[in-house]
């Protein structure tokens, strides 16, 4: 992907403090990750619950501070953005969708008031009449009559709700959607057209997406782009198809051989790994995955590997992977 | 008793009774389940397939209710039985996992103690055999029976889980019923307890129904396959050909709104539309509004169940070959597996 740089992440860390005055310990939720959305891009963040990927999507929407580290869009830090038009014109052009259809709107307001809101707070400019007309046209973008704009939120179906979640974030002019789970409280029947829409509006209007799944099938969909977070750093990042044909960390090789593919022939004889994800609590350095891996040498244990780059573009934080260099490495198939 | 089945479930229909009129959730379920065998149910939300397990276990609370039909569990009909001559039943030779560990277990008791009391509930066994029992099924799951002292919080989401399954397998049930265990879970978690699941169930041989929303999970796992939508069953057959040859339209569009993580990318379509509410069903077949091949008929004509090869299948244009079933969708790989 040669596309221009919208957003960069620079050494960004986000620690938690927990336990109380006598167990102060910290929970080091994102560590030192960094990573880039191009313009017209979608990038799949993609790992196991408490890997740190919601974190991330939180730091970028600035709902929370980082701990450390930068996060640069259109080439400046977003932490110096100070006064009240900066830090509204970034949360307009980075808006966030939710997982949860139905906990993410007021039920006693009509689902058009999301909508007009973001547009009075957000462009000014617009009379109540041009506010009207443009709520119209994004819930035409995605695919919801103008008619939907009355409803009530219970009057809609899930995958309808996180329409309006993306009208609301489309109402902005945004340049970058982060998607938290978007689409894993819908049915299967009903993903596909959510999917199909973030497709679209990459295509024909241009936003990026930051689309954070634990679901690989669905991110090899639409996305660009694959990073793929354990323990609250990034094991492996690179194009996708890429990533998926020739995964080189042991970690990414698991994720990708627990996929159900119901085209493919059963092996229940396949590794039964039981291994869980780690709590990042206080550690101590090497690589997090060392205790699950098969692969593990003495190194993983001392030296935290740090992500380098093993083909064009396709990084991996692994030692094993990057001294076998351009040998397969395969821990699980 | 061998060839008596676990369950015979006929003509079952569960009602919700609200004041706006009876809801039918389920409508007219009926199959057998012999020993040993693993049913997969699938269907979106509202589709009617908790209700239906539920059902099962005769665990519906007002407004639920069975309408018809019965629940024949080795013999005995469950429906109308007392709480009383339930409990007997109950977790001895049916049990049940639920699908959020955190709510189904008890916050504020070790797991240890849950098992002491569901091994109480049924029996006088002295505390040498609680102990021993349950360390047993702890060690069948793969969890170290230090555990037992343990509280659900201090266990990780497949822990809980797994913990929930060795609490149904404390007496070695005929049957154990499980509604999505594996959806709070991440595929890697998700993928070690299904295998888990599988190789129990071949070592102890009881029967599972397995409900889910998710067609890939079980497509390696359950011996059949039932399809329900909008509380009818729309297709029901071995799991390999359903897989390979759908024959309703719904069954199909379900499969191929799967995105692939192998082989060429191709876009999909997914399902048009939103599945009806069951207070307002369409007229004919309860998928025609949103069904690619449906025609005039379709809309008037309530189908069947009908059987057709190997499989039952709930389409009018299949039943009477106007939409002729498709060559084999298996890739050479899947074939003859």
């Amino acid at each position: 992907m040669t596309s221009t740089e919208l957003l960069r992440a620079d050494h960004l860390t986000r620690h938690f403090k927990i336990g109380g005055a006598l167990s102060r310990r910290t929970l080091h939720a994102v560590d030192d990750v960094n990573f880039t959305i191009g313009e017209r891009e979608i990038v799949a963040l993609a790992g196991e619950s408490g890997s740190g990927k919601s974190t991330i999507a939180r730091v970028l929407a600035r709902i929370s501070k980082p701990t450390s580290g930068e996060v640069y869009f259109e080439g400046k830090p977003v932490s110096q953005l100070r006064s009240r038009r900066d830090r509204l014109r970034y949360s307009g052009l980075v808006p966030m969708v939710f997982q949860d259809p139905f906990g993410s709107m007021n039920p006693v307001l009509r689902v058009q008031h999301g909508v007009l809101r973001s547009l009075k707070l957000h462009r000014p400019e617009l009379s109540a009449q041009g506010r009207s007309a443009e709520a119209a046209r994004v819930f035409e973008t995605v695919g919801l009559g103008a008619d939907m704009l009355e409803r009530f939120p219970y009057e809609l179906s899930g995958g309808q709700r996180q329409r309006v979640g993306f009208a609301q974030a489309l109402a902005m002019r945004p340049k970058l959607i982060l998607a938290d789970e978007p689409v894993s409280m819908l049915d299967v029947s009903i993903r596909i057209g959510l999917l199909n829409l973030m497709a679209e509006l990459r295509d024909t209007m241009g936003v990026s997406v930051l689309y954070i799944t634990h679901d690989i099938a669905s991110a090899r969909y639409v996305a660009d782009r694959l990073i793929v977070m354990y323990a609250g750093q990034i094991a492996e990042s690179g194009p996708i198809e890429e990533v998926l044909a020739n995964p080189r960390h042991p970690y990414t090789q698991l994720l990708l051989s627990a996929v159900p593919d119901p085209r493919a022939p059963l092996s229940v004889a396949a590794e039964t790994d039981r291994g869980e994800p780690p709590k990042v609590i206080d550690p101590a350095p090497g690589c997090r995955f060392r205790y699950r891996c098969p692969l593990a040498i003495d190194t993983c244990a001392q030296v935290t590997p740090v992500l380098a780059e093993l083909r064009p573009g396709h990084d991996a934080a692994c030692h094993v992977a990057q001294q076998a260099g351009a040998d397969q490495v395969k821990a699980f198939s | 008793m061998s060839d008596v089945p676990v369950l015979e479930v006929s003509g079952l229909c569960v009602d919700y009774v609200l004041d706006r009129g009876d809801v039918r959730a389920v409508d007219d379920v009926s199959f057998t389940l012999n020993r040993g065998e693993f049913l997969g149910v699938v269907g979106e939300s509202g589709c009617g397939k908790s209700t239906l397990l539920f059902a099962i276990a005769q665990l519906l609370s007002p407004p639920a209710r069975v309408a018809e039909g019965s629940v024949t569990f080795q013999g005995t009909d469950l429906v109308g039985m007392t709480d009383e001559q339930l409990s007997a039943i109950r977790w001895r030779d049916m049990s049940l996992v639920m699908q959020s560990a955190m709510n189904a277990l008890n916050p504020v008791k070790s797991i240890g103690a849950q098992f002491k009391d569901a091994m109480r509930a049924h029996g006088k066994p002295t505390r040498e055999e609680i102990a021993a029992r349950s360390a047993e099924v702890l060690r069948m799951v793969g969890i170290d029976p230090v555990h037992l002292s343990s509280y659900p919080h201090q266990l990780s989401g497949g822990m809980r889980q797994r913990a929930m399954i060795a609490m149904a397998m404390l007496f070695t049930p005929d049957l154990v019923i499980m509604d999505e265990p594996t959806s709070a879970l991440d595929v890697v978690a998700q993928r070690s307890l299904m295998v888990q699941i599988k190789e129990l169930q071949v070592t102890y041989g009881f029967a599972v129904i397995f409900v889910t929303h998710d067609m890939s999970l079980i497509s390696h796992f359950s011996d059949r396959l039932m399809v329900m939508y909008a509380g009818q069953v729309d297709e029901f057959g071995a799991t390999r050909t359903v897989f390979d040859r759908p024959l309703h339209p719904y069954t199909q569009g379900l499969l191929e709104a799967f995105p692939s993580i192998r082989g060429p990318k191709v876009p999909l379509k997914g399902i048009p539309g939103n599945p009806p509410d069951l207070g307002r069903l369409p007229t004919g077949c309860r998928f025609h509004p949103r069904c690619p091949y449906a025609v005039d008929r379709c809309a008037e004509v309530a189908p069947e169940l009908y059987q057709l090869d190997q499989a039952l299948v709930r389409c009018l244009r299949r039943q009477d070959g106007s939409l002729p079933v498709e060559a084999d969708r298996s890739t050479p790989a899947t074939r003859g597996a």
